[in-house]
């Protein structure tokens, strides 16, 4: 059985590179693309703590489904404003979208 | 299982959808309707809630909390609700389309609002957060062809959905320490837990950060200026008042119910929050231009205030801190919606919004300065207005859990946020107008003015009621 510590190391790994590259990318579909690596990470989290704490529960499963479900939502939501702003100012770039600041 | 207990959610979910498809069958110039329908019905919904009163449940195990603390916050989003639906159907009408989807939206925003804050485990929690922050991406963005609007819910989503994610990766961290998601159980197996104090500072600094985006606590509120000003301007007011209530109602529960075993862990890192929250947000609000802006940041210096109180909960003090919290909120968001009540009424009829636009308010609608000065007043925290008897009861709470220091910065930052709000009211009562016509406002907007100003004096002079009130809600927090 694969020790619980690799799947920690793993979901420590992938949230940090998606946290780098929201604070890194430009492109606001990329931006949420690592926002979707960060909900993996907690994904894989969820789902291992559940199998070695309490497997006959399920309760960090059902949690994950539940974060896989929204964030499904989430992403199409944002897509669908990405796609406003695109058809407004052509471009999805962050640093261009400072009409207002301070 | 008894379903009545669940017959708010029922009813206020039958009523979003009744709004939304109603909308397709009025004729265009009768659309407007979508507004009264809505608040004709959340006053039925408020109803509801009160003949629940008294009920100290749960449901499924736990899941969903009926206690005094959730019908308390049910009944102030419902309230919410009604006075945002009600000031946005002239906007809507002048500004924006498709109203039912807008008022259908304002709707769901509530309901998850009010299954915040009857969560009694994580995942409800997070299902009512979702709920909230979807509407509220979609409705900071309903302008959809105003340049600003867009920018607005694009930095919302971005930085909302990186919240999540923080508050997540906390939460699967916590479920991880402790083997169960409910709030009780957290609360017991970190009361019973002696090792691993890193693994917990870790999740506790992940769930704050996932709050702090979500209330606008400095070094978290970079979105919410941005946000204020782009959004329309109900969604403004909306957002100001409903984001930060129900965030704050969520994490007093989360804080006093689950993690009230650890606060020597988190007590320190809610305080640097709170000073450094209140400080930046009203010495940046000095150098505002436009109204929605320098509201945006008072209110995260509001937030700042707020953070005190929540620091200030600890095991062996009485409810104190938490009635003051509750207060706090009563009066900030009266106070701050009939801000955003006067503002709306003028932008309705000039379609300007920076603070030297207001030069001469006074004499061309005298009751939208007056209410507009009255909140001000109130937000800085003046004798006879909410804000002061509210900041009286928050401030004297933690003055008692030993953060004097803190109760001095605040009282200084204050200070600072009356010069700002006499700005404004410098503007209004003594410069000249640019043209010196009357405005004519219409009689709703009047009438809403005036129940505010009614609220706001009600609050400062007479709190006996709403005190009475928040100790019975504040009670089920520290039971469960």
């Amino acid at each position: 059985m694969i020790p619980l510590e690799y799947f920690l190391i793993l979901s420590a790994a992938l949230f940090c590179i998606g946290l780098y590259g929201v604070l890194a990318r430009r492109n606001a579909v990329l931006i949420l693309m690592s926002i979707e690596l960060m909900l993996n990470a907690v994904n894989i989290n969820l789902v291992a703590f559940s199998s070695r704490l309490a497997p006959s529960e399920f309760l960090g499963q059902i949690f994950a489904i539940f974060v896989i479900t929204v964030a499904a939502a989430e992403v199409g939501l944002a897509l669908a404003i990405v796609i406003r702003l695109y058809r407004n100012r052509t471009s999805v770039n962050v640093d261009e979208i400072d009409i207002m600041k301070w | 299982m008894n379903y009545l207990l669940f017959l708010p959610e029922f009813l206020l979910v039958i009523l979003a959808f009744v709004v939304m498809s109603l909308d397709l069958f009025l004729k265009p110039q009768s659309k407007a309707i979508s507004a009264y329908v809505s608040a004709a019905g959340l006053l039925v919904v408020m109803a509801s809630v009160l003949t629940l009163r008294g009920q100290e449940t749960q449901l499924y195990g736990g899941l969903f909390l009926v206690d005094g603390y959730a019908l308390f916050f049910k009944f102030f989003f419902l309230a919410l609700g009604i006075f945002i639906v009600l000031t946005s159907a002239d906007y809507v009408k002048k500004y924006l389309t498709h109203p039912g989807e807008y008022y259908g939206i304002i709707l769901f925003s509530v309901l998850g609002m009010m299954v915040m804050t009857a969560a009694g485990e994580l995942l409800t929690a997070y299902i009512g957060l979702e709920l909230l922050s979807f509407s509220l991406y979609v409705l900071s963005s309903y302008a959809t062809d105003n340049a600003k609007s867009n920018e607005a819910g694009t930095k919302y989503i971005l930085l909302g959905a990186l919240s999540t994610a923080l508050l997540l990766y906390g939460l699967s961290l916590i479920y991880g320490l402790v083997g169960t998601t409910s709030f009780e159980g957290v609360a017991s197996a970190l009361g019973a837990e002696g090792g691993n104090r890193l693994a917990i500072i870790v999740s506790l600094v992940l769930v704050i950060a996932g709050f702090g985006i979500k209330i606008a606590a400095v070094p978290f509120h970079m979105w919410a200026p941005d946000v204020y000003e782009g959004s329309p301007l109900p969604i403004t007011a909306y957002i100001s008042v409903a984001s930060k209530a129900a965030g704050f109602a969520l994490a007093l529960r989360i804080f006093a119910a689950a993690f009230l075993p650890v606060v020597g862990e988190w007590r320190g890192i809610l305080i640097a929050l709170s000073a450094l929250t209140m400080t930046v947000g009203n010495l940046v609000a000095l150098a505002q231009k436009n109204i929605k802006r320098l509201l945006a940041y008072s209110s995260i210096g509001q937030s700042g205030y707020l953070l005190m109180g929540l620091a200030a909960v600890t095991a062996d003090s009485s409810n104190i801190a938490a009635n003051g919290i509750l207060l706090h909120l009563a009066g900030y968001g009266a106070s701050n919606l009939a801000a955003f009540v006067s503002i709306i009424a003028y932008f309705n009829l000039t379609g300007k919004e920076d603070i030297s636009d207001f030069a001469g308010l006074a004499e061309r609608a005298p009751l939208v300065a007056l209410t507009l000065s009255v909140a001000l007043f109130s937000l800085a925290g003046l004798p006879f207005f909410a804000g002061f008897t509210t900041k009286f009861y928050l401030f004297t709470a933690a003055a008692r859990e030993g953060l004097l220091w803190l109760v001095t910065l605040a009282v200084v930052n204050s200070l600072i946020s009356l010069y700002y709000y006499l700005m404004v009211i410098k503007q209004m009562y003594i410069n000249p107008p640019a043209e010196p016509s009357r405005l004519r406002m219409p009689y709703l907007l009047n009438s809403l003015l005036v129940v505010l100003i009614v609220i706001v004096f009600i609050i400062g002079i007479y709190p006996a009621p709403l005190v009475r009130a928040i100790e019975g809600a504040t009670r089920a927090l520290f039971l469960s």
